[in-house]
């Protein structure tokens, strides 16, 4: 049975489209048939780390939300992009990077059971293993849709008062929706905290599993979104921290 | 409080859209909308207007969940869906001994527009014909043509949660044209069967049978009989609940025009259809099913509505006299059991 896995967090900024290219592509390098779907419609950005080019890009998720295309036919695979070879493959359905379109889909708003048909439609199409949500910081219809159907739910925060209690709202509405499995990713931890320290304070303070923990990386930051770092660096620190949560995303 | 009242009705509404119920019902969509089979009906030009490809399946649970598919919103015609919702309205306004000296409840196995009356009794057969139907708008109370209407409405209203117009083209067309139904009126008038105000009743008859409503409503009419005859929505009551086994075992015997019989054998859920498209489908103390498709089949029900509830009735166990353990289970498939594979 596929499994969708959610990547959300409340506030903007956290890493979160990094975070869930890194994570999806260590899942496909494993040897599994990925899909991620680019449901930050507002600010789309994820197409970039897949090296996917605004101009190679001809029909988008918005045009499955008008209900001008069925969803795979805004499907892309990135697998030699990034680097993903052998059985492993890697789908991306990104958002259209249009002012127009943006302008578009946030003033007519779309249907959000169309969202969740077209993301089963997606894993149909092109049986997938698993389905990465990318999403829009904050609450909203499509994050709550994302959250309801996702098998796990990752929570991305910044060791940061706006983030933590950010972070309390989002796992209070994850419960209200019956979220199946709940993990917690802290990003860009300071290179002088006690990360495990850091870790179980998380974790007691959400009662809910913390995943992985990630430095602040100056490398991350070189590397400018050009491109997945796990694959570029598969023996950075960073790296093995992802295979470490794909690791507990595959097992539970 | 009512911030967390928020967040619970907005929970439940995505938690619907995400619910492995509803992911079967978009499967039943799927699997049928390519189905080409039957004709709309076009016995009046504005029928015929509508889209073959129009498909929505919606059901409503006695506990108020709403699951949608397809095109749910879309107006139609109610048609012959309206009968068994004014016979209700009639034994309301009479009782069931009256209304009974009036219309007989027997299947009649012939066309819905047959004119044929029981010959003891003069009565015509049951609500559900042409003919029983006509007899039953007759008994709607009112003291004149607009308040006898607006109090049709009114009712219509109780069951769906929302206000309800009329399709005047159709309307004006089936006034025009509905020779057979004003000599079957003229002829219960013979008998003494019907009131003399008989073109006052066929307008009644033939504006009940013009009422817009969208698949939602129709699941919204059978969720209100399988609640008792209390709107699991809005919690209005729609009609007593004393008369709520009356329409229901009417429309067990009698809702799918002459293939009421293999209905009942085969799928076990009271249902009407019209020929708009729509069938309304009542699964006592649990759900109410509403489906929308135009093309029909030979007997005048929808093709793809008659698969849609035939699959709902054997993949949940819904048949009334089912006791075999079904394959899905409703309620886990409702509340989302972390072991169905619905994907």
């Amino acid at each position: 049975m596929p499994k969708v896995v959610s990547i959300h967090s409340y506030r903007g900024g956290t890493g979160k489209s990094n975070f869930t290219a890194n994570l999806s592509t260590t899942v496909a390098l494993l040897g599994n048939r990925v899909g991620v779907v680019d449901t930050d419609v507002p600010s789309p950005g994820i197409h970039n780390l897949f090296c996917l080019e605004p101009e190679q890009m001809g029909k988008t998720l918005n045009n499955y939300l008008w209900g001008e295309i069925p969803i795979e036919e805004a499907a892309y695979d990135v697998s030699a992009n990034v680097g993903v070879e052998g059985p492993g493959k890697l789908f991306l359905i990104p958002s259209s990077v249009k002012a127009d379109d943006i302008a578009k889909i946030l003033k007519d708003g779309y249907d959000v059971k169309l969202l969740n048909d077209g993301f089963r439609s997606f894993v149909k199409a092109l049986q997938l293993d698993y389905l990465f949500i990318d999403t829009h910081p904050g609450l909203s219809k499509e994050t709550f849709l994302s959250i309801a159907i996702s098998h796990v739910l990752i929570l991305i925060l910044r060791p940061d008062k706006q983030d933590y209690q950010g972070t309390a709202i989002t796992v209070d509405v994850a419960r209200q929706l019956k979220v199946r499995k709940m993990l917690l990713a802290i990003n860009k931890v300071h290179s002088k905290l006690n990360l495990d320290a850091l870790k179980q304070k998380v974790e007691e303070t959400y009662n809910e599993k913390v995943a992985g923990v990630f430095p602040l990386s100056e490398d991350v930051v070189q590397l400018a979104s050009e491109g997945v770092f796990c694959v570029k660096y598969p023996d950075h620190p960073i790296s093995q921290e992802f295979r470490k949560v794909a690791q507990q995303i595959i097992e539970g | 409080m009512s911030n967390l009242g928020d967040l619970q009705s907005l929970a439940s509404s995505i938690t619907a859209v995400t619910s492995p119920f509803r992911n079967y019902l978009s499967d039943q969509y799927e699997k049928y909308r390519s189905l080409d089979e039957g004709v709309v009906a076009d016995y009046i030009p504005e029928l015929a207007l509508a889209k073959p490809e129009w498909f929505g399946i919606c059901i409503v649970t006695t506990d108020g969940q709403v699951f949608e598919v397809g095109d749910c919103n879309q107006l139609f015609t109610i048609q012959s869906i309206s009968k068994a919702f004014v016979f209700g309205l009639a034994l309301e306004d009479h009782g069931r001994e009256y209304v009974n000296s009036k219309v007989s409840v027997e299947p009649t196995g012939e066309a819905f527009n047959s004119i044929v009356l029981d010959e003891k009794t003069n009565r015509p057969y049951n609500p559900m014909v042409n003919a029983g139907a006509i007899a039953t708008a007759d008994l709607v109370k009112g003291k004149n043509s607009t308040e006898r209407l607006k109090r049709l409405l009114e009712m219509f209203k109780r069951y769906t949660g929302r206000d309800h117009e009329i399709n005047v083209p159709v309307f004006l067309s089936e006034k025009e044209t509905g020779y057979r139904n004003k000599a079957m009126a003229y002829l219960m008038l013979n008998f003494g069967m019907v009131s003399d105000k008989v073109d006052e009743t066929l307008d009644l008859y033939f504006q009940q049978c013009s009422i817009l409503v969208n698949a939602k409503d129709l699941a919204m009419l059978s969720a209100t009989l399988a609640n008792g005859g209390i709107n699991p929505v809005t919690k209005v009551r729609a009609i007593d609940e004393k008369y709520v086994q009356d329409v229901i075992s009417v429309m067990f015997t009698c809702g799918m025009y002459d293939a009421s019989g293999e209905w009942a054998y085969r799928v076990g859920i009271p249902a009407k259809s019209g020929v708009g498209g729509g069938i309304t489908a009542v699964v006592p103390s649990k759900l109410g099913i509403g489906t929308f498709s135009p093309p029909l089949d030979a007997k005048g029900n929808s093709v793809r509505g008659i698969k849609v509830c035939e699959d709902l009735s054997q993949d949940f166990g819904l048949h009334l006299f089912n006791f075999a353990k079904p394959e899905r289970d409703l309620q886990e498939w409702i509340t989302g059991g972390d072991n169905l594979n619905d994907w």
